[in-house]
């Protein structure tokens, strides 16, 4: 079947749409890379694949950018289609699978080189953050391609690799995922992306403080007099590996509670209508946390409450062309509930705050698992060291991943947003949304300056307020 | 030893005796109550029989302060009030800022009780070697300025001192007469001045030097830094305040058709009109220089000048937004030289500007329609934008004479003599300050639940979020949303007004900085729940007064008839509040108060929070 070039269906041309543009923003795409496909069923009632065209910009794709193939037969479509055109027809053909999605996630391609001869068995890439941990799996398949594009190798590994993973890495390319809707494929990349970005920052981290570590002479090197260690030989890094091996070993000790599956039965829910401007708050807010990189595509919550009901937004960063469900719950907790609804929940019951998020900034994320030259232990309280964020917050706590609702409660009564590791950021508001969005925006820029300072081998201790230290 | 932050000593005085007490003041009282408006509504609680008639010798008056007072934390001067309202028969309380409030901290009380009537004039003479209650006969008829200056000009010793004085409103029970220190900082909404008046007490004056004491002052001057630092960053705390005032919001309500018009018949007063009475037309043509209270950073007030008939200038503060509205847009005037010198002379008088424009706009309305006879308007010509009458108005009520007889008992009872008590805009007989509640149904929630009737301050300034929120802004049209906005909006309010601080501060920040200042004062931990936990109580206390006093919640004060009926337009919409949807949005206010959903505060709820069951039954 030819590529129909007039006739897009509205609806799956805006889909098409909405995420390429959205893929560009979340920068997991140059202008022409990267490719999406689903099977749909046209006017007519036929099973067709839409696919985007070869050379199309996906982050302003046309209409004619899509082509709809037979899944059954070849047809001239396909040589107009994308060149890895083969490679999702294999992929949309594994059970379960409605779409496929390529995407230059740089991010976990950095995290991902190495400076092994050709050709390559790359181990697989150990994610440290709860999303991508649980939502693509505790080892997410790494790949080494002689022709890493289009290539009938790819078509043969990649299916047989998201047969059983959600997600697989092209080494020095992109990834490559599978999904039941194209939001889920978009949202599986997304979430590789913010994997890779977390596990580079906190091997930024580890080196900038390794020397300064090393340097210092512990009781026991000046008792048996040994010389401080050397930085960090290139390329490795012990440190991350044995965080790694942990979570993998007892991932419930590292992160706070695991997410709720991704759930694309609920897509274009919206349970409350008739209040327009609280649809107007949560999409502004939803498309802030997703345009600043407060939280991976569709990942977070937030809430406003009533009296008995909350309106709650199950995946809260979310694009304005995109959205996401808006749902109205009951406050009681109930049956079924998962755990970070009733987290929610459990808050309201427990304070006054009208509005709730949580977010998974990845800065907070990499930099709650920072431990302090001298020290064991990694940091429990992130003090500002920029001017602005030192004012607003004087601290932000940083709670353990195991840490009792209670203690959040209070956390958050007290500070109004708080980190735990391995968990995200969540933050209230008394009044509004806009309140609560503040919090997480302004954590990641601290949290930027504080990790720039690391980075540059600045005396983090020093810069901290002596104010802030007390408090 | 006191808690640090207080002086642990409460002043009692019985002006029908003449008995003077100074007591103990509880930790418990501090621990649950804090102080300002806290303390004085539990003290009041304590003391006030519900039943007794607010003009009568069993009314009391609770002035309390606060534990921030006599520190140096911003804008940390504000006195509250408490004591049964005149007119509305139910809880009355404002605060107050200007200098009084620290003066009185000074003299080394936390709060002063005052019972009984006095046989003549008398005031109140409060020094560190002695507390009187002294004639005040010569004070007698005297206005509001000509009787501070006389009580401060003869203080003992010539000391710096500091009075709270009422007027001849006042002295002639105006139901909505105020009480004023520093010529025109006032507690000004309920008729607190009436009730001095009832009582023959003309005044208190103070004068003192004791401090406070700081429990962790490191932990104290790093808290204010934060605070002073978020103030400064704040564009309306830092500019709008200092430079417009509160009247630089005329503009911006009427651009969101909140602006009262013609006794809130609609929300679009023309435009071009506005402007003639809009904080940038007295910034223009009126200020002399930004005024503050006591050392207070954003320095909202307005001191300006008018021409008097002979071209010499005649200075005075003000006005406000509230005065600008009520009797501005809401009667149809706006004539700003006209509403500065009936502002002036009703702050030298003692009414209340925002009662008295709401009954005058309630006047001309009923006369306009023929409801108000040539002799109850006294062969005045009430009409809407007669301003040349303003200034006469003023006078005739706090005077009460010829028409203003009638107006001084405000607009309820007048539209009620007139046989249209729904003309009246009024809740709980209390005037509807300037945000029309069509125009955020937050407010119109406020304006329903809150203690003291239609005030917005002790409502919840949800208006001010509509104006001004920044990221506090809230939806204005959710009826999901509000019972629980308001909820919160009223207790920072009893959280501020039991910290003695402004409530301009809410522009900039929230009560997280307050519970650092407190807690580093005090040596106590008020952490922001502790701070929410106290204001629930405090409500509960407050609503427990009300409900003894003989409030029904089933008819509690829903917005009159108007509001539902005639819609204004707002963000191209038409807005009303059906009596259904206001009784839907206050029924779920009192479940999210944790009250009963008759609005009661129910016996679990109330050991919960640690109010005794059995003073509150009693
Ligand atoms: S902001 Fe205005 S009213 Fe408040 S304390 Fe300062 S000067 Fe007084």
């Amino acid at each position: 079947m030819a590529r129909q070039k007039w006739s897009a269906d509205e609806d799956i041309f805006k889909l098409f749409h909405s995420i390429g543009h959205a893929s560009l923003l979340s920068d997991i795409q140059d202008s022409h890379s990267g490719n999406m496909a689903m099977r749909w069923k046209n006017a007519q009632g036929k099973e067709v694949i839409v696919i985007t065209a070869t050379g199309s910009q996906k982050g302003d794709l046309e209409p004619r950018d899509l082509c709809y193939l037979s899944p059954v037969e070849i047809d001239s479509g396909y040589y107009q289609a994308s060149s890895e055109t083969d490679i999702h027809v294999k992929i949309l053909s594994l059970p379960g699978a409605q779409a496929s999605m390529h995407a230059h996630v740089k991010e976990l391609v950095m995290a991902t080189l190495d400076d092994q001869p050709a050709p390559k068995t790359p181990p697989p890439f150990i994610p440290v953050d709860p999303l991508a941990f649980y939502h693509l799996g505790p080892e997410i398949p790494v790949d080494w391609f002689a022709v890493p594009s289009g290539s009938p190798e790819m078509a043969k590994t990649i299916p047989a690799r998201l047969k059983d993973h959600p997600l697989t890495v092209i080494y020095g390319h992109g990834a490559m995922t599978r999904g039941r809707t194209l939001k889920e494929t978009f949202f599986n990349l997304c979430l590789a992306s913010n994997a890779g970005y977390i596990v580079r920052l906190i091997e930024r981290q580890i080196r900038s403080t390794r020397v300064k570590r090393h340097a210092l002479k512990t009781p026991e090197k000046q008792e048996k007099n040994l010389p401080p260690e050397a930085p960090l030989p290139v390329g490795q890094c012990p440190e991350l590996e044995d965080l790694r091996s942990k979570m993998k070993a007892a991932p419930e000790s590292y992160f706070h509670f695991c997410p709720a599956p991704y759930n694309p039965d609920i897509e274009n829910r919206c349970d409350f209508p008739e209040e327009e401007e609280i649809i107007k708050e949560f999409r502004r807010a939803g498309n802030r946390l997703f345009e600043s990189r407060l939280s991976p595509f569709h990942t977070g919550s937030m809430s406003v409450r009533g009296v008995d009901y909350l309106f709650y937004a199950p995946q809260a960063s979310m694009p304005y062309e995109v959205g996401a469900p808006l749902l109205k719950l009951p406050l009681a907790p109930e049956p079924g509930d998962d755990v970070e609804l009733l987290l929610h929940k459990k808050i309201y019951a427990e304070s006054d705050f009208q509005t709730l998020i949580h977010a998974y900034v990845p800065e907070a994320e990499a930099h709650a698992h920072l431990i302090y030259p001298g020290e064991e232990a990694p940091i429990e309280k992130i003090i500002p060291v920029d001017a602005e964020g030192s004012f607003m917050y004087l601290v932000i706590p940083v709670l353990p991943p195991k840490v009792a609702e209670d203690q959040l409660i209070t956390s958050l009564s007290d500070y109004k947003v708080a980190v735990v590791r391995g968990g995200g950021v969540w933050a209230a508001g008394g009044l509004s949304l806009s309140e609560a969005l503040h919090h997480p925006s302004s954590l990641r820029e601290i949290c930027l300056y504080r990790l720039a300072a690391v980075e540059r081998g600045l005396d983090l201790r020093k810069m901290e307020p002596e104010k802030a230290k007390k408090w | 030893m006191a808690i640090p932050g207080y002086h642990g000593r409460v002043l009692d005085i019985d002006l029908s005796t003449g008995n003077i007490k100074s007591g103990a003041l509880t930790p418990e009282d501090i621990l649950l109550y804090l102080g300002g408006r806290g303390l004085a509504t539990k003290l009041f609680f304590d003391r006030m029989e519900p039943a007794a008639d607010p003009l009568g010798p069993d009314n009391v008056i609770i002035i309390a302060s606060s534990p921030l007072v006599g520190s140096q934390a911003p804008t940390a001067i504000w006195g509250y009030m408490v004591f049964k309202s005149p007119l509305t028969g139910y809880l009355g309380g404002c605060n107050l800022g200007g200098n009084w409030g620290r003066a009185f901290k000074a003299s080394g009380y936390d709060a002063i009780i005052i019972n009984g009537c006095a046989r003549q004039p008398v005031f109140i003479d409060l020094s560190p070697e002695k507390i009187e209650i002294r004639h005040a006969s010569h004070l007698r008829g005297k206005n509001i300025s000509e009787s501070i200056n006389l009580l401060t000009s003869q203080s003992p010793g010539s000391r710096p001192c500091q009075a709270l004085v009422i007027g001849p409103a006042g002295e002639n029970l105006v139901k909505y007469a105020t009480v004023a220190s520093d010529k025109y900082s006032l507690y000004n909404r309920g008729g607190s001045g009436a009730v001095f008046g009832s009582k023959n007490l003309k005044g208190i004056r103070v004068c003192g030097e004791e401090k406070i004491r700081i429990s962790d002052k490191a932990r104290y001057q790093a808290s204010l830094d934060q605070a002073n630092y978020l103030l400064k960053q704040s564009p309306i705390t830092r500019r709008l305040m200092r430079e417009l005032g509160t009247a630089g919001f005329v503009l911006l309500a009427r651009h969101l058709n909140m602006l009262p018009h013609r006794n809130f018949l609609d929300a679009e007063p023309d435009v071009e009109k506005v402007k003639a009475i809009s904080g940038e037309a007295i910034a223009r043509c009126y200020l002399e220089k930004a005024d503050s209270c006591y050392e207070c950073p954003i320095a909202c007030l307005r001191q300006t000048a008018i021409k008097t008939n002979d071209a010499c200038l005649r200075c005075g503060q003000g006005p406000e937004y509230e005065t600008v509205a009520m009797m501005g847009s809401a009667c149809d005037i706006y004539d700003l030289d006209c509403i500065i010198r009936a502002s002036y002379l009703a702050g030298e008088l003692g009414l209340d500007a925002v009662s008295f424009g709401g009954t005058v706009a309630c006047a001309m309305e009923l006369a306009e329609k023929g409801y108000l006879t040539s002799g109850q308007s006294g062969d005045l010509e009430l009409k809407f934008g007669r301003s040349e009458l303003l200034e006469k108005l003023v006078e005739l009520t706090a005077y009460r004479r010829g028409s203003g007889h009638l107006l001084a008992e405000g607009s309820y009872r007048l539209a009620s003599a007139c046989g249209h008590p729904e003309l009246a805009m009024q809740v709980k007989k209390l005037e509807i300050p300037g945000y029309d509640p069509r125009a955020s149904y937050a407010q119109a929630l406020g304006y329903m639940t809150s203690p003291t009737g239609a005030c917005h301050r002790r409502g919840g300034y949800a208006a001010s979020l509509s104006l001004l929120g920044g990221n506090k802004g809230i939806p204005r049209f959710s009826l999901f949303q509000s019972p629980i906005t308001i909820r919160n909006l009223q207790n920072t309010g009893i959280i501020q007004d039991s910290l003695g601080v402004c409530y301009v501060t809410g522009f900039a920040f929230g009560v997280e900085p307050w519970s650092r200042i407190v807690s580093s004062i005090t040596g106590y931990d008020f952490s922001a729940a502790r701070l929410e936990e106290i204001a629930n109580r405090v409500a509960s206390l407050e609503r427990l007064f009300n409900l003894q006093a003989g409030l029904n919640p089933e008819e509690e004060g829903l917005l009159p008839s108007r509001f539902a009926e005639i819609p204004i337009m707002s963000e191209g919409k038409p807005r009303a509040i059906s009596r259904e949807n206001m009784l839907q949005m206050c029924r779920d206010y009192y479940r999210a108060r944790g009250w009963n959903g008759n609005g009661r505060p129910g016996d679990s709820y109330l050991k919960a929070m640690k109010v005794e069951p059995k003073k509150a039954e009693s």
